[in-house]
């Protein structure tokens, strides 16, 4: 048994492990590039002259190692070189994204999670009825349109029903608050219902595991009402043990969300990542892949600290 | 629990949904009523008719050849992906979970990387540095699937590992690499059927997304990605454009999750 400094001092290590590992695999894939980097970046049309200048800028001559530490100390300070296709910090321009692709995605969680709980404790308390069937294989539904034709088909239904078209009207979060949050809602919606059927379906299965539980028929046969059975023991032990799953569905939705920014035309980090594809800007592309990685090992790292902090199983290392 | 829903439903309608695509699929290998990329300028944008059951996108193609055509992309992607990503993630689960100790560790911690990069981001990235083409769609897709299956593997082979069949085959000296594919690998089939099968439906829908942003499938290739992308200016004026696709993609996807529902609650097996 390990005290619990002790497992929080293993997960830190693990944390910077993983996220080091997250920026080598991250600089190396744009440093494999089969072929000269500065000539496959530039097209085949571009004069010797340019590619001599970009290789100088690049700085591919020197060698690889002392290039990653170059780019390391860079990303940790927050410095990640100009990018090639607009001649600005390529910090500059994740910031000037952030908004949306953050924004929609923490809109995104909390729809999941007031969508997801009360339908899962619906569901739960009477499984294999007609509802929790109905439910069920809706759930299944959602989860089967990819979020892209999902968004579609409702800009179609938006459109045609209520007359209202949403998409490409972006309100930055320092203009209008309001307007934010409304030209944020539809693709949040989108991004959300997929996830919420992900999340329902692990909800539920550990809420129907938590009934049957023996902590839970006892306090049946104290006489507490199902009710509260469900409100004060089986929903918070589900919750505890949906953490690491809620954390994997956010870092879901942020992946999800790169796709959704393109029906809806919006600014984010979604769009500035395919303009970089598509301009071979490889060091924008790279700050953009690393910081949304870095995002997700953080995510883990915090999932892992909540779970040992509110469960003292894992804290002592025993079931881990 | 007072009634268990019956499982066969699942298994009927996941028949039914992918037998729509199998048929699809099969016919348009030998047969389409028109060209997959003939365009027909007289006829843009037509609403569904009896010439063209599923209507023409604004180059005048017929949206039901394309439809019949693009099927075997989907499929093709998702199960080469998948078994790119069986044999890569077995294979790393397997040694990680039978020698354990440092080789643990390490292929522990690499996968957990893996699945760091959010969603198709780790996809993007490989195709961004070699090119949008189907086979680097194939193993990117199928590198960021691999973990999943490691896991399964892993956790499975520890579980046998302890099992008085597999002490005995170490007491008899077999050798690891027989233990590990014919003692311990069939015994996880059952296990990690209901993976694979969920495999191939989030694969597809992965596929679908990088076809929709132009990674994917290359032109002149059908994909119901790069359709639903093209169909984009045209949802109101012409939904069939986004409707048939969509149905398609939703019609696999959701055949195969049924299937492997019923699967899971057959067989019992591993939540995966």
């Amino acid at each position: 048994m390990r005290s619990a400094a002790g497992t929080i001092l293993i997960k830190i290590c693990e944390f910077a492990l993983t996220a080091l590992l997250v920026s080598f695999f991250t600089f190396i894939a744009f440093s494999v590039i089969p072929g000269d980097p500065a000539r496959v970046m530039l097209g085949t049309d571009a004069s010797e002259e340019q590619v001599e200048n970009l290789r100088a800028e690049l700085g591919v001559d020197r060698p690889l190692s002392v290039r990653y530490l170059d780019w390391l100390g860079g990303a940790l300070k927050g410095d990640l070189g100009d990018s090639l296709s607009f001649r600005t910090p390529v910090n500059e321009l994740i910031k000037s994204r952030l908004p949306v692709t953050l924004g929609m995605s923490l809109m995104a969680l909390i729809i999941v999670l007031i969508v997801a709980f009360p339908m899962a404790a619906v569901c739960a308390s009477r499984p294999g009825s007609l509802t929790d069937r109905i439910v069920s294989a809706f759930g299944h539904v959602l989860f089967a349109v990819p979020a892209f034709a999902l968004s579609m088909l409702l800009i179609l239904l938006f459109t045609k029903a209520f007359g209202i078209y949403t998409a490409g009207r972006y309100t930055a979060p320092s203009d209008d608050a309001g307007k934010y949050i409304a030209s944020l809602l539809l693709p949040s919606v989108c991004i959300a219902l997929p996830k919420i059927a992900m999340t329902f379906k692990f909800l539920r299965a550990s809420m129907i595991e938590f009934s049957a539980s023996d902590f839970a028929r006892t306090a049946k046969s104290h006489g507490l009402t199902d009710l509260k059975i469900l409100l004060t023991h089986i929903i918070p032990n589900s919750a505890v043990s949906s953490v690491t799953v809620i954390s994997l569905v956010l870092s879901d939705i942020m992946g999800g969300s790169l796709i959704v920014e393109q029906v809806f035309n919006l600014p984010g980090l979604g769009r500035l990542l395919l303009s970089a594809i598509s301009r071979r800007d490889f060091p924008l592309l790279s700050g953009i892949v690393f910081y949304l990685a870095l995002i997700t090992v953080i995510l883990y790292f915090l999932s892992d600290v909540i779970n040992a902090a509110i469960d003292p199983r894992i804290r002592d290392g025993r079931s881990l | 629990m007072r009634r268990r829903p019956n499982p066969k439903i699942y298994l009927v309608t996941g028949i039914i949904l992918l037998s729509v695509i199998a048929v699809s699929f099969i016919v348009g290998l030998f047969w389409t009523p028109y060209g997959i990329n003939a365009t027909d300028p007289a006829a843009k944008l037509t609403a569904p008719s009896l010439q063209h059951l599923f209507g023409t996108d604004n180059l005048g193609r017929d949206v039901f050849s394309r439809c019949l055509a693009a099927s075997r992309y989907t499929i093709l992607v998702s199960f080469a992906g998948v078994a790119f990503a069986l044999v890569l993630g077995t294979a790393a689960g397997l040694f990680a979970g039978y020698f354990g100790g440092i080789l643990d560790r390490i292929i522990m911690v690499l996968s957990n990387s893996i699945m760091c990069f959010p969603g198709i981001l780790l996809a993007l990235m490989a195709v961004a540095v070699f090119g949008p083409s189907l086979y680097n769609v194939i193993w990117a897709l199928g590198l960021v699937f691999a973990p999943t299956y490691a896991r399964v593997y892993r956790s499975g082979t520890i579980e046998l590992s302890s099992r008085d069949y597999i002490l005995q085959a170490k007491i008899m000296k077999v050798r690891p690499g027989r233990i590990m594919f014919i003692h311990i690998f069939p015994n996880l089939m059952s296990q990690i059927l209901p993976a694979v099968i969920t495999g191939l439906a989030n694969m597809t829908l992965s596929e679908s997304g990088m076809s929709y942003l132009g990674l994917g499938v290359q032109p002149p290739a059908a994909s119901y990605g790069k359709m639903l992308a093209d169909a984009q200016s045209y949802i109101t004026a012409a939904p069939w454009l986004i409707i048939f696709p969509t149905l398609m993609l939703v019609f696999y996807i959701l055949g195969l999750y049924f299937i492997s529902e019923w699967v899971r609650t057959t067989y019992g097996g591993g939540r995966a």
